[in-house]
């Protein structure tokens, strides 16, 4: 009797023993291309945040991220496209300059705010922007990975190839610039003057400190 | 002979009451946190099937077993204990079934909801009283007694009539659905989405009442749902009506602390909120009429082998068999202003971003065009946040969504309100869902102790996330109460009558 007892009280502790351990720890697994900066360049774990930037390790670019802050990374604003008097100055609808809004403005601000500890940052060249392009993986969302890309819309945004022939209904503006539309996925070609979006690239360059952005920043969750 | 017939329904009780009280258990873990601590011995993924299908095994064990008693008497000799022992048992098992098929039926009364749970309680204590003290007196010849018998004296003709009584049952009792008769109106016939369903056409429209349990914040769990639907050759009117004491508008609103901005919460960090939180009300709907919300209830922390793991430890809902299921899930903050229910869908898993801490499983929304809520804050932390926006004016600190024009975005200097300051964590950045996602035009409206949705939608979208209005509909209700997922739920189908 004492020994079936104690087998008895030996599976039920095995059963509360297995019960104890068989949890299912939650853990992130890592973009395969992309990693979470955030605006003070200190590399962050997949749910983990704000950030500001990310870093494209296929490109071994940085990504500026948009927000919806009103700050002057706000994903809402638009741009005209303008490069030192090539373009259309002050088209697009921002609330950050007193006048209306170009790529020129963005960039400015960006390289003062020295963005992600980087002062480098530039309109994408159509290849690096064509790049992000994926399909979306909810309904109804923009061509990227939208997890990472946060506040992207469904729009054109700039890339830095200009001195476009312009095509059909733009045919009478003659020239205008590359832009990459994330609501189906293509690069289009549009006027100086169109309102666009914009989402900025910097290169990492050589004195950049890489130590920064391999470590993996715990301190702050979600 | 009679003791195979003894032996085969002994073998059949055990391993029917074995499958009913482990996926029961993992359905209660939905309702009763506690039980989460022994999930890992429960099964997981579509239990309700499971559930149905034991306990038609047990109900055919049952009868059987009683015409078996009454035509040949007691098989095994007993000591007083036992005789003791099995009687609490047959008594348990028969308020366990009885209230099962209640509870199947959308039928029991409120205040003895929990009585299934409570007997299957007893059933485990009879258990242990019957299986574990025969284990404690006879060892491994307990066993033997029970399990063994020669092949030749197995009843198979009687193994046959159980499969097939219970397989008939299951089937039988998973066809069984509710019917919403739909009255016709004209096209003409102006209705205006108010949530006050003050047209006379409500009043003529024939009232069907559901029973719905286990949700979150309702007294023990239970509201009880009134449906009135009218409907005119392109668009299906709803009017649902639910006691709810309290008319929660707190959506996860923001405090002011001495360390900052805080979010106030009671579960929301595992997405299982369930004190400051908005009413809701959702309507899932589909053209098949399973259990289990048609198939979609997956329960347990990590149902699907290749997913994430939920937070929560309750399950997700997905289809796994190719077809949409359509989900409007009303909102008393974020789209009730907007006169709309999210048009939701369960569909496909979907696949994990890796971005993204919660994952939904089958449970998305339809696209959009444009048009949103936001939350107040610019990064969700559970220790602190910062604002996105504060108000203008003290007007405007309490309101539910904190409006757009009325607000201005954060700076710290602005940043001057005193601890115990209460902010809205919902903001309209923009103007209504625009697309897909705003099929389903709603409104509620909170009157003495009840809320009334008036809802409608066009009998055929066109949309691939959509399930069409017919005579092969089938929908199901849930309320929330101040709760983010723990919902009330009715179990049968409630089928859609469309006289036109």
């Amino acid at each position: 009797m004492i020994k079936r007892f104690l087998i008895s009280v030996l599976i039920v502790a095995v059963a509360g023993v297995y019960v104890i351990f068989s949890d299912t720890i939650i853990e992130p697994i890592a973009h395969p291309r992309y990693t979470k900066i955030t605006a003070q360049g200190k590399a962050l774990s997949p749910w983990q945040g704000p950030w500001a930037c990310v870093l494209d390790h296929q490109h071994n670019l940085l990504w500026e991220v948009k927000t919806d802050d009103e700050s002057i990374h706000d994903g809402y604003w638009t741009y005209s496209w303008y490069d030192h008097g090539l373009g259309k100055a002050n088209f697009g609808d921002c609330y950050f300059e007193d006048a209306r809004c170009d790529t020129q403005d963005l960039i400015r601000h960006t390289n003062q705010q020295a963005l992600c500890g980087q002062n480098n940052w530039r309109l994408p060249t159509e290849y690096e922007l064509a790049s992000l392009i994926q399909p979306p993986k909810r309904p109804g969302q923009p061509y990227i990975a939208y997890d990472y890309f946060a506040h992207i819309k469904k729009g054109d945004y700039w890339t830095s190839k200009a001195k476009v022939k312009l095509q059909q209904q733009f045919a009478h503006l003659k020239q205008g610039a590359k832009a990459v539309n994330f609501h189906s996925g293509e690069v289009v070609s549009l006027p100086y003057r169109n309102a666009a979006f914009v989402i900025l690239v910097s290169d990492i360059t050589g004195t950049y400190s890489h130590t920064q952005l391999s470590s993996r920043d715990t301190s702050t969750t979600q | 002979m009679r003791r195979s017939i003894f032996i085969l329904l002994h073998t059949a009780a055990i391993f029917a009451i074995t499958l009913s009280l482990l996926s029961g258990f993992r359905i209660a873990t939905l309702t009763k946190p506690y039980l989460l601590t022994i999930a890992a011995l429960l099964p997981s993924g579509q239990v309700h099937n499971l559930h149905l299908l034991s306990a038609s095994l047990l109900l055919s064990l049952s009868v059987y077993y009683l015409y078996f008693r009454m035509s040949i008497g007691r098989v095994t000799s007993q000591s007083r204990y036992h005789r003791v022992v099995t009687w609490l048992g047959h008594v348990s098992l028969t308020i366990c079934l009885i209230s099962g098929l209640l509870n199947y039926f959308d039928l029991t009364p409120e205040h003895i909801v929990s009585l299934h749970y409570y007997s299957a309680v007893a059933i485990v204590a009879y258990l242990l009283l019957h299986s574990w003290v025969y284990i404690m007196q006879f060892g491994c010849k307990a066993f033997k007694k029970i399990l063994l018998m020669s092949s030749k004296h197995v009843p198979y003709k009687l193994l046959a009539a159980l499969s097939l009584c219970t397989g008939v049952l299951f089937f039988f009792i998973n066809s069984l659905t509710h019917t919403l008769n739909i009255t016709p109106i004209s096209t003409q016939v102006l209705m205006e989405i108010d949530g006050l369903a003050n047209e006379p056409q409500w009043q003529n429209a024939h009232t069907f009442i559901i029973d719905t349990a286990n949700g979150a914040n309702f007294a023990n769990g239970h509201t009880q749902v009134q449906i009135k639907a009218l409907s005119n050759q392109h668009e299906t009117f709803f009017l649902f009506r639910w006691a709810d004491p309290t008319k929660s508008l707190q959506h996860l609103p923001l405090t002011k602390t001495s360390q900052g901005w805080k979010v106030k919460e009671n579960g929301f960090y595992l997405f299982d909120e369930q004190s400051y939180y908005e009413d809701k009300f959702a309507v899932m709907l589909s053209n098949s009429c399973d259990i289990g919300a048609d198939g979609t209830s997956h329960l347990g922390k990590k149902p699907f082998a290749d997913k994430p793991a939920n937070w929560h430890g309750k399950g997700y809902h997905a289809s796994l068999d190719g077809k949409v299921r359509d989900l409007w899930h009303w909102k008393a903050v974020r789209t009730n202003d907007m006169v709309l229910a999210d048009d939701n869908y369960i569909g496909p898993l979907a696949e994990p971003l890796s971005g993204q801490r919660r994952y939904k499983a089958g449970y998305q929304t339809d696209g959009k065009e444009s048009g949103a809520y936001v939350m107040n804050w610019q990064w969700y932390s559970p220790s602190s946040i910062t604002p996105k926006r504060l108000p203008t004016h003290s007007g405007n600190d309490d309101k539910p969504v904190l409006p757009w024009f009325g607000s201005q975005p954060y700076h710290q200097s602005k940043d001057i309100y005193p601890i115990g300051t209460h902010l809205s964590s919902v903001l309209y950045r923009s103007n209504r869902f625009e697309g897909d996602r705003a099929d389903v035009r709603a409104k509620g409206h909170w009157h003495d102790g009840f809320w009334t949705l008036e809802l409608v939608r066009q009998n055929q979208t066109q949309s691939k996330y959509d399930v069409a209005l017919n005579n092969d509909t089938c929908i199901w209700v849930s309320a929330f109460d101040s709760s983010q997922i723990a919902h009330t739920r009715h179990q049968r189908a409630i089928k859609l009558r469309y006289s036109l």
